[in-house]
């Protein structure tokens, strides 16, 4: 489903990924570990077209996304999180969940008659869904800059699930939780799995990746030195190399 | 006739490098445009009247008005970029675009919005070089903006201060921590932008003779399309980017109608942002 | 009504539309220093059909509107890709062409002006006004006006939730102009008689801190801005000439104390709920 072929990138002097030849079929959790720095954050950048390539291509069901725009690579079914949480800081809760909506339907000049109340009515039965969900329903009004930041990473998966994607990739999705909040994101994302789609979280705790993901791709200084499952990796001599001692949580 | 031409627009173009210049000093070190800039030059022109026609020779008047612009421009520096520095870029920006709309109407109401003659204080001498008249409005204007465009120049290269300013315009936090007082700096900066302004402002109404509180706008627009066009934060680039628009200016109304001269000035104003944002000698400056 | 009177009220009602132009454009965080450049193809544009070709009013308005709409459109694709101060100096460059331009253009009289456009009367002018007032309404309340606060808020986001970006700003650069085109189609056929220096930097400075004064955050910031702006001179009339020096001074300390100007989002927001509460009774549908 997404195949990222012989993709590098390069930031003047600087090689941030190498080469790195990756195929993920559909409908399993991925994990993507390595090392700060090692390019992670750099590889969902270049899928989600927020950056281009340097060489190589990426493909998702058959279709290249290398030459495309982040909006019409998300219209093609891959939504993301952000590292570093990334909301619409001056919009409601409901409204970041909303504006998200916005490619399920015409949201041009038209929409300002507001002629489309079925569909319109629809949506927002889809919106109020997920924030109930996420238990975020009861804040839904409040702006979204003022959420504790459990609740904001939580909105942020929603707003990302609010586009129906079948490609989701979270960028440290557990960062800054505690156990309970771990467990429950655990837990959601094997929801989302059990709905059809594919998750690629890129993530630091090992206890998150080594008990969820199916397969593991991992990097170091840009290059690929390990694909494979929870007990290959952690099994595989480069791979201990890379990481003994340093990232254990 | 042409090189009649040349010495003017020289002297013409003269007086738009210090503006461009001003502009070019706080863009740089600070990353902020100024669009107060053009009603302190405007100020400091009025300053000089006031000074003029108190009997004060001009001499003495240049660097009165140069101090009273300097002074003027360091208002700017607090009341609308050192409260502001933090938050959205823009903010100082209109701050500024407030300010000068203040400036103008404050000189309205001392100096009223009719044109004001400016009185001679000077006598003019002129001289025969060839076929050039030069008068010594001409070699005031061209020696004083030459001299302080390499005052400036090498005050930024070679001085400690210069050192400062130009790590002030690198990176605010650094510099501080190497021991640089950027609020002085900053302040520095302003004034200096303000001194070259109030100059300029001088040194134009010896040309046109006649000003209004309203004259900052233009002068600061095209002082503005210099710098532009000799790149951004590029001090050299100002330098000569001012004089090829004085230069030009002068040629286009001796040879074409002069109707079309402002258009081209902001046609060129136009062209270099969309196709060479570098301007012609390259921007130093960090301002993306 | 005095002449006089319906003087002011005939111009605060074109700085309320060029306060929206301003506004309009700064919905996706642009800032245009040269709506004035707008505002001149506007006017110049709906006069000369008026007057050299015999055109009703308000189609020559509509055209002038669209004229100014179009070049808004074409001028934002090559300056939408400037960042920062380059975008704003672009803009203020575009309005500074647009007035000399005009200053030379012979078939509107170049620099003698331009005589004779008229027509226009307080309740046209104040139908347009409510008319843009009600279209940023549903603005506000659309799909639409969601996307260009997401674009607002951040741009590199917006496109990752399926927004596109570029074609939002356009518009909203297309929309601006337009705005202003139609204030300045009203102004010429007000004044009877325009001239490239009506259309001057200083007018695109003015109606930038109409919106600053009023408040960014929302539409209504602009129009109060406006407002205060053209009733104030009337109001302080006693302060005589100072009152001028006065706004400049007021908007420095805005920009320090209350950058967001006077009304805010948050303010318009509950406002809303509470009027809304009233407006569906008991009923607790949410919004």
């Amino acid at each position: 489903m997404l195949e990222i072929i012989d993709v590098s990138k390069n930031f003047g002097g600087l090689t941030a990924l190498h080469h790195v030849n990756v195929q993920l079929p559909p409908q399993k959790i991925y994990g993507l570990i390595g090392p700060n720095g090692a390019g992670k954050t750099t590889l969902f950048n270049l899928i989600t077209g927020l950056l281009p390539v340097s060489g190589g291509t990426i493909h998702f069901q058959g279709q290249a996304l290398t030459s495309l725009h982040p909006h019409q690579i998300t219209r093609l079914g891959i939504a993301r999180t952000f590292q570093n949480i990334r909301l619409f800081p001056t919009m409601t809760v409901l409204e970041n969940v909303l504006v998200a909506q916005n490619i399920h339907t015409r949201s041009g000049i038209t929409s300002l008659f507001q002629l489309r109340a079925q569909a319109d009515k629809k949506l927002r039965e889809e919106a109020e869904a997920l924030l109930q969900e996420m238990g975020l329903w009861p804040k839904r009004k409040e702006i979204s800059s003022s959420l504790a930041y459990g609740e904001q990473r939580r909105l942020e998966i929603a707003r990302a699930l609010a586009l129906e994607p079948t490609l989701l990739l979270l960028d440290e999705p557990a960062a800054g939780m505690n156990e309970a909040e771990t467990e429950e994101l655990l837990d959601r994302i094997q929801e989302i799995r059990s709905m059809g789609k594919t998750i690629f979280l890129i993530e630091h705790d090992m206890s998150v990746v080594m008990g969820i993901c199916d397969y593991i791709i991992v990097l170091n200084f840009g290059k690929m030195i390990a694909q494979g499952t929870p007990d290959e990796i952690q099994a595989n001599e480069s791979v201990i190399e890379a990481y003994l001692g340093r990232e254990e949580r | 006739m042409f090189f009649q031409q040349l010495i003017n627009g020289l002297m013409l173009g003269s007086t738009y490098s210090l503006i461009a210049m001003g502009y070019t000093l706080v863009l740089g070190v600070l990353q902020m445009l100024n669009i107060a800039h053009g009603d302190v030059f405007m100020f400091g022109a009025f300053l000089g009247l006031t000074f003029a026609l108190l009997g004060i020779p001009l001499y003495w008047a240049l660097l009165l008005a140069m101090l009273g612009a300097g002074i003027i421009s360091i208002l700017v520096e607090r009341f609308c970029f050192r409260p502001l520095r933090k938050a959205h870029f823009l903010g100082p920006l209109l701050s500024t675009i407030a300010f000068g709309i203040l400036l103008q109407n404050v000189g309205t109401q001392i100096w009223g919005s009719e044109p004001s003659r400016y009185p001679q204080t000077t006598e003019i001498a002129q001289f025969q070089l060839g076929p050039i008249l030069i008068s010594s409005i001409h070699i005031i204007i061209l020696a004083t903006s030459l001299f302080l465009m390499v005052a400036i120049d090498q005050l930024v290269k070679r001085t400690r201060l210069g050192r400062a300013m130009r790590a002030t315009s690198e990176n605010q936090t650094n510099a501080s921590l190497l021991g640089v007082d950027i609020f002085w700096v900053f302040t520095f900066t302003f004034f200096a932008s303000g001194a070259l302004a109030g100059v300029a402002g001088v040194l134009t109404a010896l040309v046109y003779l006649q000003i209004t509180p309203f004259i900052g706008i233009r002068q600061g627009l095209i002082g503005m399309v210099a710098m532009v066009i000799g790149g951004l934060g590029n001090l050299r680039g100002a330098m000569i980017g001012g004089i090829m628009i004085g230069v030009m200016e002068v040629m286009n109304d001796a040879y074409l109608t002069a109707g079309y001269r402002d258009m081209i000035v902001f046609g060129l104003f136009f062209v270099f942002l969309i196709f060479k944002p570098e301007g012609l000698f390259g921007a130093t400056s960090r301002e993306s | 009504m005095s002449v006089y009177l319906e003087g002011v009220l005939a111009l605060m009602g074109i700085n309320i539309l060029m306060a929206l132009s301003v506004y309009a454009i700064l919905t996706t965080d642009q800032l245009s220093l040269g709506n004035a450049g707008f505002m001149a193809i506007g006017a110049y544009t709906s006069a000369y059909l008026t007057v050299k070709s015999g055109v009703p009013l308000l189609p020559a308005i509509l055209v002038g509107a669209i004229a100014s709409s179009v070049m808004g459109l074409l001028v934002s694709i090559p300056v939408l890709r400037l960042k920062g101060i380059y975008l704003v100096m672009a803009t203020l460059g575009f309005g500074e062409i647009v007035r000399t331009f005009f200053m030379n253009f012979e078939p509107t009289g170049g620099a003698y002006g331009f005589r004779g456009p008229s027509g226009a009367t307080l309740p046209l002018i104040y139908g347009w006004v409510l008319v843009t007032i009600f279209f940023f309404w549903l603005l506000t309340r659309s799909r639409l006006g969601r996307s260009l606060d997401a674009v607002r808020d951040d741009p590199e986001v917006a496109s990752t939730v399926g927004l596109h970006v570029t074609l939002l700003k356009i518009g909203a650069f297309g929309l601006g102009a337009f705005i202003a085109g139609v204030a300045g189609a009203l102004y010429a056929h007000y004044m009877f008689y325009i001239e490239s220096n009506n259309f001057n930097f200083l007018v695109s400075a003015m109606a930038i801190l109409f919106v600053i004064l009023g408040g960014m955050e929302t539409f209504w910031g602009a129009v109060v801005g406006a407002i205060i702006f053209s009733i104030l001179p009337e109001v302080l009339r006693f302060m005589k000439d100072w009152r001028l020096s006065l706004y400049g001074a007021v908007l420095v300390s805005m920009m320090i104390f209350r950058p967001s100007g006077i009304l805010t989002r948050q303010m318009i927001r509950d406002l809303g709920e509470r009027f809304e509460g009233i407006w569906r009774g008991a009923g607790s549908k949410d919004a």
